[in-house]
């Protein structure tokens, strides 16, 4: 994690962040974290509940401000400029709703203008399959068509980098497919990704590098592969030889992959 | 701008929609409205009578006397005064009938007729008036009046009677516009803290965080919605009030303007009251109470439902400069006592003030998260 950014300037990395410091009265959330994220990867951060990830990304994203430290996101120093970041990232937050008794037309758009943008909400919605509910409230939204309207929103700005933190979580195995097949097609329009996720499959399914985050620090970057290989080099292996196929493959084989909404 | 626009039309098409949010807000008021109207509390009291007592003797100052009945019986409840100050209260609504006792009242050998003029629109009062004169007179022509056996009472005593259109508006006047008030002072601070602190609750608010947009922005748009829904509300109850309790309200298009004015002023000072309440209240929990304890004791205290009057002096001293008494007293004298705007300066120059400082409150106070 080499280049300086002393001179304030970004280097190759799109998000850049030095030495974050984050307490809460005696807890340390975030405990001298640096790291960078490349433009246009997937950027998975792992660890256990507690361990600082979403307050990290909340910094990240200027809703929060950090006792110490820098991050600067596609140049801009966030804590200087929470707006402007603001204004070219997209956010998926975990647990937060939209307004009820207004269409999912009505909320792509009215976000759109929140970023001075007029936008296709009926695109939008295509985009995230939900465009057959254009025309119905928030609220009886399932699980899975509330977390697809998130992303919807989150792309109103044609955004730099998407956050998304633990974009999955309670979603059945169809619907958690389905959201990779969503991840991975805004990846590849050069999207960079920043997410968040408690499933080590997801992160080896998604991610080009992972951080293990506990404790507020970073204890192992690296693509999914490496990280592997340097633990099997340690002489770790399973006790039984895994098969080539685990009970998720058999759930989906047996129900499909068509998307459930309730 | 069009942000404005966006999330002011955004949160009214959101309230709009909400049809049972919106029943409540008139049914509740509305509801009060009747029970107190069906209450009617004038009837209890006996009726109010003005005389005017031309005569002057030792049988109409009887009369007068018998009239007034017991301390603890009271029949009716007399002004004594020159009958042309009477028929003014009469006109304004302050008293139900006028008896005038003509000169040389029951002296030997005249017949005396009584001038009774009554509110034409209190029949009951002006029953019960003219029934405790009749058998009041009765009693009179019978214990003290020398008559030989040949006259008859109808002979001596008659009652004359003459309707007046009166103009004051009663108890029922005086409800309507007071409920008004007191819905505009719920809908403000229910209205407001409800809603912010389910947003909250819920992430809306921390999501909306999340965009470049200023608190300013969404909280302009909560402002004017409910701004627009407090006229509404406002005109609404006072319409549907005056229709149902027989009261009249407005009367003109200056007083219908002012009205707006005062909703507006008024809508404006309560919000504010409820975005403060919004910032402090944690939960739905915290936030009930501390609601209720701004808004239960301007319920009472700021004749809403009966005259500051009635209240002990030490605590209408303070309750005269309560928000809602500027707001309650202000539409009351434009919406049923004829005022104009420069009679009602002094309430609205109250509320101005109160505004200004429960706004200034509400922007230290609010929160995203």
């Amino acid at each position: 994690m080499g280049s300086e950014v002393d001179d304030g300037v970004a280097p190759d990395g799109v998000i850049v962040v030095r030495d974050l410091r984050k307490r809460y009265g005696d807890l340390a959330a975030v405990d001298g974290m640096s790291f960078e994220v490349r433009r246009g990867e997937v950027f998975g951060m792992l660890g256990p509940n507690g361990a600082g990830k979403t307050t990290t990304i909340e910094i990240m994203e200027g809703m929060r401000k950090a006792d110490s430290g820098t991050v600067f996101v596609d140049g801009i120093d966030v804590a200087r400029s929470p707006k402007a970041v603001k204004s070219i990232i997209g956010v998926q937050l975990q647990a937060a709703q939209f307004f009820d008794h207004l269409t999912l037309a009505e909320i792509v758009g009215l976000y759109g203008t929140l970023y001075g943008r007029t936008v296709d909400s009926m695109a939008l919605l295509d985009r995230v399959e939900l465009s057959d509910k254009a025309k119905s409230y928030y609220q009886p939204l399932s699980g899975g068509q509330k977390q697809r309207l998130s992303i919807a929103v989150a792309l109103v700005n044609e955004p730099v980098v998407l956050f998304l933190d633990e974009p999955t979580t309670g979603l059945d195995p169809q619907a958690r497919r389905h959201m990779w097949d969503l991840v991975r097609s805004i990846h590849r329009e050069g999207t960079t990704v920043l997410l968040t996720t408690h499933y080590m499959e997801e992160a080896e399914e998604l991610c080009d590098r992972v951080a293990i985050m506990d404790h507020g620090k970073i204890i192992a970057l690296d693509t999914p592969d490496a990280l592997i290989d340097r633990l099997l080099a340690t002489g770790f292996r399973h006790e039984r030889e895994p098969k080539l196929a685990n009970l998720e493959d058999v759930f989906i084989s047996a129900t499909g992959r068509s998307l459930r909404e309730e | 701008m069009a942000l404005y626009r966006a999330l002011t039309v955004a949160s009214l098409k959101m309230y709009f929609r909400n049809r049972q949010a919106i029943f409540w807000a008139l049914f509740f008021p509305f509801l009060i409205m009747v029970i107190f109207g069906l209450l009617n509390f004038d009837r209890f009291n006996p009726p109010d009578v003005g005389i005017e007592d031309r005569a002057h003797n030792l049988v109409s100052e009887t009369l007068v006397d018998a009239l007034q009945g017991s301390s603890d019986d009271p029949l009716l409840d007399i002004t004594l005064a020159d009958s042309e100050s009477l028929l003014d209260d009469l006109n304004d609504g302050d008293l139900d009938a006028v008896f005038v006792i003509p000169e040389g009242f029951g002296e030997v050998g005249l017949a005396s007729t009584i001038l009774v003029s009554y509110d034409v629109r209190r029949q009951q009062q002006r029953g019960i008036a003219i029934a405790i004169l009749n058998e009041t007179l009765e009693g009179l022509f019978r214990a003290i009046v020398d008559v030989p056996r040949e006259y008859v009472f109808e002979d001596r005593f008659q009652i004359s009677e003459s309707a007046v259109q009166g103009q004051g508006q009663g108890f029922k006047g005086f409800l309507v516009p007071g409920i008004a008030a007191m819905a505009i002072m719920q809908a403000g601070i229910f209205g407001v803290v409800f809603t912010l602190v389910r947003f909250r609750a819920q992430g809306v608010l921390r999501r909306l965080f999340a965009t470049p947009i200023n608190p300013t922005h969404f909280l302009v748009g909560q402002v004017v919605t409910r701004l627009i829904i407090a006229v509404l509300q406002a005109f609404i109850l006072l319409i549907v009030g005056a229709l149902v309790l027989g009261v009249n309200v407005g009367g003109s298009v200056e007083a219908w303007m002012v009205l707006g004015l005062f909703s507006i002023l008024g809508g404006a000072l309560f919000i504010s009251i409820g975005l403060a309440i919004s910032g402090k209240a944690r939960n739905e929990d915290t936030a009930a109470p501390i609601s209720n304890i701004i808004t239960m004791p301007m319920m009472f205290l700021s004749g809403v439902f009966f005259p500051l009057e009635a209240l002990p002096d030490a605590v209408s001293s303070v309750s005269q400069f309560l928000p809602l008494t500027y707001l309650a007293d202000g539409m009351r004298a434009v919406a049923t006592g004829g005022a104009g705007i420069a009679d009602v300066t002094g309430e609205l120059l109250g509320l101005a003030v109160w505004t200004a400082i429960a706004f200034g409150v509400a922007a230290r106070m609010f929160r995203w998260e």
